[in-house]
């Protein structure tokens, strides 16, 4: 016998289907058929993210994802209004999140109101330390070459080693948060705490000769080169060439690992704020997260992600792991980015 | 009954490029110029107020002062060393009588500036680096114990800036060198002037105008370079360019940025400006003798 389907019948089910689309995802009801604006990395990251990630995004939330880049994204946000900013989503490191917050380019507090999935991350990742919710991280340590007969560094301090000079690499501070985090750990490991500069300067001025780098891409050519033996480096920058027989190993030094979060933070003045919260909710799902942390070697934030055993084995994705991660106060660093840039400039060219 | 004023066609056809100018020059450096008076960025900010302390903190820090020394320095030694090299490859090409020769080495001029200056930077790093091909060989032949500090320095900057800058100035001098009638030197030389005479007296004097553009181009690319002086600067190149990229997209300080640039462009000016000065008057003389 065929069903005979009513139009009381039809609308009650269209009703009740909308009614669970609702309470499914409320926070993207009304925002179907809108284009978000976010920022995201090159490379195999924004090949998976462009390949896999965004259009299963945008089939789901039934929306266009329009892609920025091209690095830096900070001075072009700060170029747009804050009632039409250029983005809606802004993805960038810990640092630069922290100079949007305190410019007021992104929200102060992001909640699991907005965000359901933050109930489900490590605390780092909603720290007081963080501007947004933090997706991944990397953990900042010791890169070496193993064909150079180095004992495997067990301590940052390894790095000062005379017998390294002119082969270790760093970054250049004023423009490498890898670097900054470096110096400001050194005032820890030199000094009474992350914000003794002076001890840090001191500690920086015995690292000379150095090679300096810009980028982070950089120093994992200089490793892979051997132009620089020894080097501060992300362990995804060393990881990412397993399998591929490079002569190139990670150390976690004993005073743990510096912390390089990848943090998402919503622009006050988006039209499409609740999408984009469903944007940074659908990032922290297992699923998105375990891709993307298999494809770059970045450590997932949430806690409900089953990595796969080679990966399991070298992220940072246990609570006794996630303990060994250094957060920088880097609220505190940006106010005096400026003077510690001058001062750190006399130092490495004198 | 005055009759209307007609536009002169030439107006017409500099309009386009003088509208260009307008709009991605001139508004630009105006906008930059606004930002380096200004207490804050006005789009994000409404109450900023005019302020001179970006100048201030600028003029009253040695660091600014000795980075606009280092990049006007680099600046000279790079176009001196473009004119150099460059002028002997531009009199060859500009007096090749062979077209299939000129053809070829016109393109062999050219050809490196089909690749990016990025790409071509990185070349000089894996030459010129301590494991690059020079110190590899030298050391591994037993002729060095360590190896030629030969980047991470000015010297590799240079290096790799009149690599990437000496086609500019050769293309330049060509076309003014090819305008040059030859029979002039034969004059010379057939009145009892040897050749090299001949040149110094004849074609390098009338070359000048060739000198001052080429040597303005690449003196102005090179003081605004800022990939290769971080590339193969390292630690110790630090260069009015490298400070404003940091200023813009590190620290996000676009009024210091603007004044930073202000100054490098006011510096340039007086520069380029004194430089035509001294090239017009040697040029003036030769004509009088």
């Amino acid at each position: 016998m065929a069903a005979r389907i009513s139009r009381r019948g039809l609308l009650g089910a269209v009703g009740t289907a909308t009614a669970f689309g609702v309470i499914g995802r409320p926070q993207v009801a009304q925002a179907q058929a809108a284009t978000l604006k976010i920022t995201t990395w090159g490379g195999k990251w924004g090949e998976v993210m462009k390949g896999e990630v965004l259009p299963a995004f945008e089939k789901e939330f039934k929306c266009k994802v329009e892609v920025d880049q091209a690095f830096p994204y900070l001075p072009k946000l700060q170029a747009s209004a804050k009632n039409a900013p250029i983005y809606d989503v802004l993805h960038a490191n810990s640092n630069e999140q922290w100079r949007a917050a305190v410019d007021g380019l992104v929200v102060e507090k992001i909640t699991q109101n907005e965000v359901p999935n933050i109930k489900e991350l490590y605390p780092y990742a909603v720290s007081d330390k963080i501007a947004g919710v933090t997706i991944f991280t990397s953990a900042i340590g010791l890169g070496y070459r193993t064909d150079k007969g180095l004992t495997p560094p067990k301590s940052w301090k390894d790095l000062a080693d005379p017998k390294l000079a002119g082969q270790r690499g760093g970054y250049q501070i004023p423009v490498n948060s890898l670097g900054q985090s470096h110096l400001m750990l050194l005032g820890q490991l030199y000094g009474k705490g992350m914000t003794d500069l002076d001890a840090a300067y001191k500690a920086l001025e015995q690292l000379k000769p150095i090679k300096l780098v810009d980028f982070t891409g950089q120093m994992e050519k200089m490793l892979l080169q051997a132009e620089v033996v020894m080097g501060v480096i992300h362990d995804s920058g060393i990881y990412r060439y397993e399998g591929q027989n490079q002569p190139i190993e990670f150390a976690a030094p004993a005073e743990g690992v510096l912390s390089l979060e990848q943090v998402l933070n919503v622009t006050p003045g988006s039209k499409v704020k609740e999408l984009a919260y469903g944007y940074i909710d659908y990032m922290l799902r297992p699923d998105v997260q375990k891709k993307l942390a298999e494809a770059v070697w970045y450590s997932p934030a949430s806690k409900s992600v089953k990595l796969d055993p080679k990966y399991d084995a070298k992220l940072y994705n246990t609570p006794e792991k996630v303990a060994q991660l250094i957060q920088i106060d880097w609220k505190w660093y940006n106010e005096r980015k400026d003077e510690v840039d001058a001062r750190v400039a006399r130092i490495l060219r004198g | 009954m005055s009759t209307p004023s007609r536009v002169s066609p030439i107006a017409w056809l500099v309009a386009p490029a003088g509208l260009f100018f307008l709009l991605f020059f001139l508004v630009p450096f105006g906008v930059m110029a606004l930002f380096s008076v200004l207490s804050g960025n006005p789009v994000q900010r409404p109450n900023v107020t005019l302020t001179g302390r970006h100048y201030d903190r600028m003029l009253g820090d040695s660091l600014y002062i000795e980075s606009l020394w280092s990049t006007l320095k680099i600046g000279a030694v790079t176009t001196a060393a473009a004119l150099l090299l460059g002028y002997p490859l531009a009199h060859w090409l500009a007096r090749m009588r062979s077209r299939g020769g000129h053809a070829l080495l016109l393109m062999a001029v050219i050809a490196p500036m089909l690749t990016g200056i990025v790409v071509r930077t990185f070349a000089w790093i894996t030459i010129l680096s301590d494991r690059g091909v020079i110190n590899a060989t030298l050391t591994g032949l037993g002729l060095l114990l360590a190896p030629l500090p030969l980047m991470y320095n000015e010297l590799g900057t240079v290096i790799a800036l009149v690599h990437i800058y000496v086609p500019f100035m050769v293309l330049t001098l060509a076309g003014v060198i090819g305008r040059i009638d030859e029979r002039l030197e034969e004059a010379a030389m057939s009145l009892g002037a040897s050749p090299m005479r001949a040149f110094l007296e004849v074609t390098l004097p009338l070359s000048l105008p060739g000198i001052l553009a080429g040597s303005l181009l690449v003196f102005a690319l090179a003081i605004s370079a800022y990939v290769t002086p971080y590339l193969m600067g390292g630690q110790q190149v630090l260069t009015l360019p490298m400070l404003i990229y940091q200023q813009v997209a590190a620290t996000f300080n676009l009024a210091f940025a603007g004044a930073l640039g202000v100054v490098l462009l006011a510096v340039s000016l007086i520069l380029i400006v004194a430089y035509n000065h001294v090239l017009g008057r040697v040029a003036r003389r030769e004509d009088l003798a």
